[in-house]
């Protein structure tokens, strides 16, 4: 540690307390901030904790390297090796009414003065501390000072005393070391070895030494370079980390020879390596002039045998704070916890985290794994719905019967929870499909049916060219006009829209009526215009005026109305013509259009060119309300899948595209998997009875999806499916060829089970091997199970036998089902 | 959004995997205690593990369930150079009194010369297949032949990938059968995951490596491309996030791959949504200790102007991704 560099070390018991030094000491204490306010004159460490300056101690200059005492008491009992040499005990002045008071101070003197490179304290025996030093001729650089040890006058040579700034308070210096070890040589780096309390790890000038101070004389050790920063695995005691430059060994002490293991290489040398003590195997490692802190993640204890793969290792950075780090230190009992110092004193606390896993539950709650803790975390229930993930939509509808009501298909969006416009839309179009479906197979048992879902846009493009004309009455004025005849196709669409009931001599009275009620007077105005009944529109333009909600503009409007006039060239319509565009309603426009324009002048084709224009609009932005225009077609199933691509609704894709079941829709391939990963998803929720009703109301819908098999039929021997060899073949090139039958197995005849080859009983009656397929009816047995097999009830018997594994119950199955066994001996194939 | 609760673990060292089965009823968790635990969900919610047993002699990297179709079948993988397929033993009232269920082991897959650091099971119509893929760069797909018998494995394909796996995922979806997928991610993939795929017309796979990346892959359409040969893709990088700073562990799609939760450096499980407009946006922060975060107010923004086609570029990719499907 040079003087501009900072280092710091937590307490090794009241961990709520660091010391920062570099040209003094400096004792913080650290307190979390969650709940309270940042205290005045605090640091602020990270988002929830702040430190606290406690003291400062800038008695001991030249400071080279720093221990904190292991014991308990006393609690801020340091010592300091300086640039001479020396090692002293120093305090940070929080009790010195403690027995140990006359520790403090006490100086502690090599023979030959030298920077004193390294200390530790015995973790066993607390009193006594190891000092590592540089060379000094044949002089020794390890030396273990007793820190209880008195005061030895006789042996200090007073000349050594006096070179040292001319002390005054001689009583404190201790300069007889416990023991010596490491003669000519130089110590980098020490550490005790937790398996005995004899034993020092150091690492000198060119290698790695273990002292056991039992025996002095001896010692075991290593050349290598990387002799900085010795330190020992908390969790596991023969491993040891130590560095040189830029990298980092790891050593087994039980087989010292080599390093077990080196870290990649930085470019920068390292300055600091530590390991976690609250997780097995976790390395951090600091190069210079860097601002991330690199760990190693060695999730293997080694194996003393000899293996001879490397662990792997997981190598992470963390970055905790942007300047230069100068420093850090792990927390001894707060998980993955550390605390960084930059050179200019800034300091941050921060934790490693482990590494999540994580996972999703189908039923929408994540589970994570957090270090050695499980986690938990489950959408809530009292959720705005609109915020709500398409998992848990799709659930809470499935559990509302959403899509089920084939009556009332409009109600299906009020199962969806009514709250999306698009669906809403989406089931009222649908409704009116259906509606409308039956009233004309009601009229015409044609196939006008299948027009009607296909949507607008096909039905006005088969209605362009075949525009009728009539002659129309106005009712109210005593003129008559030309008016088209709307034809049947376009009245169709037009229904679809909700704008003309039922037909054109049907009453619009009381569809007026419930428009003027839900206060939609201009709308209303425009559907009695467009039924020639302008005296009916003018009146009801006269009652929005007066209403409560209405526009007092109506009657103004009504005004304009009432002079109306066929002439061609009159003002009233050249104005109405002119100023109807700056209309704001819609409805008051088109009344005007309706009036002024032409003859017979409604341009068909624009409409078509703007029905398709719209049409790829919807498609593009998959908005359900579109399907009105596409129907239910293959541009609906386009539609559909942008919709399913931006909202992975396949639920609604499912039973919508359901309605449209006589078409040929259900059979694109898109259809089919969306029904089927719906079906997935029901069962993933163990919604074993929405599934069945799906898929009861599938049948419904669509005669040609079939159930699939549930009941398959297995050899009495090996247990195996017989079906399995022809059931709808997911593999190819295994079945019966792979046994040896070769050629269609429609038409081969199976003697024995596919399985273990045991010949297959036969049937009572006649005599045919069972799991024979039938070549009068080829298919019956690969695709249906045997309870629908009922084209061939004799195969269907042998089945039933065999499944029930009674030979000798034929008689009495047959004869319980008496009828149908009678006819079987008649139709039995053989 | 949502709020977390604690589970008690009881594993002795880190937990690195966590996985459910098909309903999520049942979970299981692997560690470096070299053990597999099985978690039931009583019928309150809470979970109770019901099994614990020792599977590897090293780490166990991952875990995964196999479809309920093929019984209760758990593959886990380790540092100890293989995979194991362990099964549910029924019906034994001991066990069963004390709420524990009984696991063994139906076969040890011990190919691999390396760690073994991923396994899955294929989606269920291609049968009963599993995948691994370990430190030295070989995918390995096993199938069992009979899905009666779990102890008997062939392996089906080896593929070298030269470069050290970390994760394997496979694509959902049954309509393609082979598929290059090849990415400019040049950091290391700690994980990747297919989006269940639902029927949309594209496929969704998310990255973790030093950023969250969410990737579509359009396949073009049959008529586009000359007949024959693998299905080729449009790829497009649709986000990008870096809000973790740093790396980032793990990827995980809901069942609708609507919502993706990524875990990272930052100690942060943050879920991503994607909005109406196809942006995806960050919609929760929870830290790892379940803790919700102060200023929930860091959200990311995709960046649309990254949407540009990169097919076909060099394989740069470390850690593989392989979501092949072999038809």
């Amino acid at each position: 540690m040079s003087g501009t560099k900072p280092d710091i070390l937590w307490a090794p018991h009241q961990v709520d307390r660091f010391v920062v030094c570099d040209s003094e000491l400096s004792l913080y204490h650290v307190e979390s901030t969650v709940n309270s306010e940042l205290k005045a004159g605090s640091l602020r460490l990270s988002e929830d904790s702040a430190a606290t300056l406690l003291s400062i101690n800038s008695d001991t200059p030249y400071m080279k390297c720093v221990a904190w005492y292991l014991n308990y008491d006393p609690e801020c009992l340091l010592a300091v090796g300086q640039a001479n040499g020396r090692v002293v005990l120093t305090s940070l002045g929080q009790d010195h009414n403690s027995k140990f008071k006359d520790l403090i101070g006490k100086e502690f003197v090599p023979k030959h003065a030298r920077q004193c490179n390294t200390l530790a304290w015995n973790p066993l025996d607390s009193n006594w501390l190891a000092a590592g030093l540089d060379k000094h001729r044949a002089d020794f650089s390890v030396l273990i000072w007793d820190i209880c040890s008195k005061y030895t006058p006789d042996i200090v040579p007073m000349e050594k005393v006096r070179l040292s700034a001319g002390e005054t308070e001689t009583t404190l210096l201790v300069t007889k070391p416990l023991y010596e070890l490491g003669q000519n040589d130089a110590c980098l780096s020490l550490c005790w070895l937790p398996r005995d309390q004899k034993l020092l790890l150091a690492g000198m000038h060119r290698n790695l030494a273990i002292f056991d101070l039992r025996n002095t004389s001896q010692k075991m050790f290593v050349n290598t370079k990387a002799v900085q920063g010795v330190t020992v695995d908390p969790y596991f005691h023969d491993r040891v980390a130590s560095f040189y430059e830029g990298q980092v060994a790891i050593w087994d002490l039980r087989k010292f020879e080599k390093p077990v293991l080196t870290l990649t290489e930085q470019p920068k040398p390292l300055t600091k390596v530590a390991w976690c003590p609250t997780r097995t195997g976790l390395l951090a490692t600091l190069t210079r002039d860097s601002n991330i802190i690199r760990l190693y993640d060695m999730q293997h204890t080694p194996t003393p045998i000899g293996d001879e793969t490397e662990p792997t290792i997981i190598e992470r950075s963390v970055q905790p704070c942007d300047n230069y780090i100068a420093s850090f230190a792990w927390h001894p009992t707060s998980q993955n916890r550390m605390i960084v110092v930059t050179p200019n004193r800034t300091m941050s606390d921060f934790t490693v985290f482990e590494r999540i896993s994580l996972a999703w539950s189908p039923i929408t709650s994540l589970m994570w794994a957090c270090g050695r803790h499980l986690y938990e975390c489950a959408e809530e229930e009292n959720d705005n719905s609109l915020e709500k993930d398409i998992a848990t939509k799709m659930r809470l509808r499935a559990l509302s019967r959403y899509g089920l009501d084939t009556e009332q298909v409009w109600r299906n969006h009020i199962l969806a929870g009514n709250e999306d416009p698009q669906l809403k839309s989406l089931w009222y179009t649908l409704h009116f499909m259906k509606q409308y479906t039956e009233d004309m197979d009601q009229k015409s048992p044609g196939n006008k049916g299948s027009l009607v879902y296909a949507g607008i846009k096909s039905i006005v493009k088969s209605s362009l060219g075949m525009v009728e004309s009539s002659r129309h009455n106005w009712s109210g004025l005593d003129k008559q006009s030309d008016i088209q005849n709307l034809n049947e196709e376009r009245i169709l669409a037009l229904q679809l829209c909700g704008w003309i009931k039922k037909g054109t001599d049907v009453d619009v009275g009381p569809f007026l009526n419930s428009l003027v009620q839900e206060g939609e007077w201009e709308r209303a105005a425009a559907v009695a215009l467009f039924n020639l009944d302008i005296r009916r529109a003018i009146q009801i333009l006269n009652e929005g005026a007066s209403s409560e909600k209405g526009d007092l503009n109506l009657n103004v409007v009504a005004m304009a109305l009432s002079g109306y006039t066929d002439e061609k060239n009159s003002l009233w319509r050249e104005m109405c013509s002119t100023l109807r565009l700056q209309l704001n309603n819609p409805y008051l426009c088109v009344m005007f259009a309706f009036l002024t324009s032409e003859t017979g002048s409604y341009d068909g084709v624009l409409l078509n060119r703007y029905i398709e224009k719209l049409t790829n609009e919807m498609k593009e932005a998959g908005n359900l309300e579109g399907i009105l225009l596409t129907g239910l077609t293959k541009d609906g199933v386009d539609l559909m899948e942008s919709y399913v691509d931006r909202t992975g609704d396949v639920q609604t894709a499912s039973y919508c595209m359901l309605q449209g079941s006589p078409l040929d829709v259900l059979k694109d391939e898109r259809v089919q998997y969306w029904i089927e990963n719906y079906r997935n998803l029901l069962d993933a929720w163990r919604f074993w009875h929405k599934r069945a009703e799906f898929d009861i109301h599938r049948s419904k819908l669509d005669p040609s999806s079939k159930p699939l098999a549930q009941v398959f039929v297995s050899c009495n021997f090996c247990g195996k499916s017989i079906s399995y060899s022809c059931s709808t073949v997911p593999h190819q090139g295994r079945g019966f060829s792979q046994y040896g039958v070769s050629g269609s197995p429609t038409k081969s005849k199976v003697t024995s089970c596919p399985g273990c080859r045991k010949p297959l009983p036969r049937c009572a009656l006649c005599l045919i091997n069972m799991g024979t397929p039938v070549s009068s009816c080829p298919g019956t047995m690969q695709s249906v199970p045997f309870l629908h097999a009922h084209v061939n009830v004799c195969s269907w018997i042998q089945q039933e036998i065999w499944y029930l594994q009674r030979l000798s119950s034929h008689k009495m199955l047959s004869s319980k089902e008496k009828p149908s066994s009678v006819e079987l001996s008649n139709r039995c194939p053989s | 959004m949502f709020v977390a609760r604690h589970i008690a673990a009881d594993h002795k060292d880190l937990i690195h995997d966590v996985s459910f089965d098909f309903h999520g009823r049942r979970m299981a968790t692997c560690s470096s205690d070299q053990s597999v635990k099985v978690w039931d969900k009583s019928e309150s919610g809470d979970w109770h593990c019901t099994a614990s047993w020792k599977t590897h002699s090293g780490s166990v990297w991952r875990v995964t369930w196999a479809h309920p179709e093929f019984g209760q079948v758990l593959a886990s993988c380790s540092f100890d150079r293989t995979a194991a397929v362990w099964e549910e033993i029924v019906g034994e009232s001991n066990d069963k009194l004390r709420g524990q269920s009984h696991w063994v082991k139906r076969t040890t897959l011990v190919d691999s010369r390396t760690s073994v650091t991923d396994v899955k099971f294929a989606p269920k119509h291609m049968g009963l297949m599993l995948a691994t893929c370990s430190a030295d760069g070989i995918v390995r797909i096993y199938e069992a032949p009979d899905v009666m018998n779990l102890s008997q494995w062939s392996l089906q394909h080896e593929i070298s990938c030269k470069l050290s796996c970390s994760c394997i995922s496979w694509n959902p979806s049954r309509k393609y059968a082979k598929a290059e997928t090849l990415m400019t991610v040049t950091d290391p993939v700690h994980d990747i995951a297919f989006a269940p795929n639902l029927g949309r017309s594209f496929h969704i796979l998310a990255v973790a490596t030093k950023d969250v990346r969410i990737f579509t892959l359009k396949p073009v359409r049959k008529e586009l491309t000359s007949s024959g040969g693998p299905t080729k893709f449009e790829i497009h990088i649709v986000a990008q996030f870096d809000n973790h700073n740093s790396q980032v562990w793990r990827v995980s799609w809901n069942i609708t791959g609507t919502v993706l939760a990524s875990s990272g450096d930052d100690g942060c499980v943050r879920l991503w949504k994607a909005n109406y407009m196809d942006n995806w946006k960050c919609t929760g922060i929870l830290k790892g200790n379940g803790s919700p975060v102060n200023g929930n107010s860091q959200q990311g923004n995709s960046n649309p102007s990254l949407g540009s086609n990169i097919p076909n570029l060099q394989n740069s990719l470390n850690g593989s991704s392989s979501g092949r499907k072999h038809s």
